[in-house]
């Protein structure tokens, strides 16, 4: 499991927000936490696992997309807030994720 | 079952003559080629070493239409479907927002996607998403929120013939209000120009690109490849009334029709081609003696140029030499998947403009095909009705009728 360091989460909100600017031609300043990936931004389910793989690389995580997809199944993740929590989770839960609820 | 209207009310083309439907008139009226010596990939290698290219700026034209992350996923085709299928429904004044979205189709010809070995170079990952041939019309779809029908059809050359006029039946039987119809096509690559040299389709003319594509001619030794999109809105006359468009022409019918003789060949004498020509004018419920142009499918290989000619001669019998008939894959070559669509829309604007317009590199005829090709220049000629031409390999024939509105 990942070691969760003070100051983890702005990093990967950082890394969230510079990624939905960047792919999806929106200024950051105009992304927001309740900003949706679908309708706001005309983004795709491809993003998220494209984050989730920059994530596994950036932190060493020990987590299969399979384990991820079955969470995301039961907590669809849509706005950019939703997906900066859901990724915290997955940072301090790796495959564990699948034992939450 | 009385049929419903159908009218179009939106064109558009993307070709080596330009990025939209006003560059490409000009062109095509002014007679231009749009062949060159191909830059796309090192033709070196390959026995045709010239094709009709899109203008290089297509890419930086395409930006504007869409975001960087979907061009990524779509094919340099797919964005070239994409972009003229845009540029088409705002020509059209289509407000989608006011339409019962549910009953908004996208029909699209596409026989590939163009995924192939140079474009896989530049954009190695995507590969489902831009190799999927129902693709175009899903971005299409996609991008305007449209609920009705979605599908690709595919019969080679004539498949955007064939998406017109199953967008024809959508509308005509009640079922849709506004079809997206037309087709894309970017086959210009090493491996599509091998293969179709293996089978001795493709003008080997590399010195003269210009002149290459002489459909009609003596001199002609097969197609060049072309690529490009065309798109044609197509809309019940009630919904276009409602809206007050403006109407550019009236598609009165199709046919479609299969030779069922050879996977490659036309079947001999031209018998299938003049059979769809025959049952599309009855479908549409026109006089053979009524129609006053013919957009041919006229593709400069040896075989489908006489049979298109004793074609036409067996339908127009001694009225035949009088129809202008004409081809835009002189200076366009052969877009195979767009080119029913593109040749559409040429025919439609010539019903506007009373302009027909030629077939070029026409300096040697051949004694056996005595029409009126048009040679060279365009000329002004009122059309009230035409026809447009698609045959393709496997025997797939389509013909479709237009009317002026």
């Amino acid at each position: 499991m990942a070691n969760i360091e003070i100051g983890i989460r702005d990093e990967v909100r950082n890394v969230v927000y510079e990624f939905f600017s960047e792919e999806c031609e929106v200024p950051r300043n105009e992304l927001s936490n309740t900003t949706n990936v679908i309708k706001d931004l005309e983004g795709d389910s491809l993003m998220f696992l494209e984050l989730l793989e920059i994530f596994k690389k950036k932190y060493k995580l020990n987590v299969e997309l399979k384990t991820v997809g079955k969470y995301v199944v039961k907590h669809p993740a849509e706005t950019i807030g939703a997906i900066i929590d859901m990724t915290m989770l997955i940072i301090e839960h790796e495959n564990n994720i699948a034992n939450l609820d | 079952m009385k049929r419903i209207k159908v009218v179009i009310t939106g064109l558009n083309i993307v070709s080596s003559l330009g990025l939209n439907l006003e560059e490409n008139w000009e062109n095509i009226v002014a007679g231009r080629s749009g062949v060159r010596t191909i830059t796309l990939f090192d033709p070196s290698h390959n026995e045709t070493r010239i094709a009709a290219q899109v203008p290089d700026e297509f890419e930086t034209y395409a930006a504007r239409f869409c975001k960087k992350r979907i061009a990524q996923q779509m094919t340099r085709a797919t964005r070239m479907a994409f972009v003229c299928a845009v540029e088409a429904v705002q020509k059209s004044g289509v407000d989608f927002n006011a339409a019962d979205r549910r009953r908004c189709a996208v029909i699209l010809g596409v026989v590939s996607t163009g995924n192939t070995s140079v474009e896989r170079e530049n954009a190695p990952r995507n590969r489902i998403i831009r190799n999927m041939s129902n693709a175009m019309p899903a971005w299409i779809s996609l991008h305007y929120g449209l609920e009705g029908p979605n599908y690709a059809v595919n019969t080679a050359c004539a498949s955007s013939a064939y998406a017109i006029a199953l967008g024809y039946d959508l509308i005509s039987r009640g079922s849709a209000d506004i079809v997206i119809t037309g087709g894309a096509d970017s086959s210009i690559n090493p491996e599509e120009i091998e293969g179709f040299n293996e089978t001795y389709a493709l003008s080997t003319r590399n010195d003269a690109p210009e002149k290459a594509s002489c459909p009609f001619t003596k001199d002609r030794d097969g197609f060049v490849l072309g690529e490009g999109a065309g798109m044609v809105i197509l809309e019940s006359d009630e919904s276009a009334r409602a809206r007050e468009a403006v109407i550019v022409a009236e598609l009165a019918g199709y046919a479609l029709t299969s030779e069922a003789y050879n996977i490659m060949a036309p079947l001999t004498g031209g018998e299938g081609m003049a059979a769809t020509m025959r049952i599309a004018l009855r479908h549409a419920g026109i006089n053979a003696g009524d129609v006053d142009y013919i957009n041919a499918h006229g593709t400069s290989t040896t075989l489908n140029d006489l049979y298109e000619t004793m074609a036409i001669k067996q339908v127009f019998g001694q009225r035949a030499r009088s129809i202008p008939v004409s081809s835009t894959k002189s200076m366009i070559g052969h877009t195979i998947a767009a080119a029913g669509a593109i040749e559409t829309a040429i025919t439609v604007m010539s019903i506007r403009h009373k302009i027909v317009t030629p077939t070029i590199n026409y300096h040697t005829p051949d004694p056996e095909l005595d029409l009126d090709f048009v040679p060279n220049n365009s000329r002004a000629h009122k059309i009230d009705v035409a026809i447009s031409n698609s045959f393709a390999f496997g025997g797939h024939n389509a013909t479709v009728v237009l009317k002026k509105y």
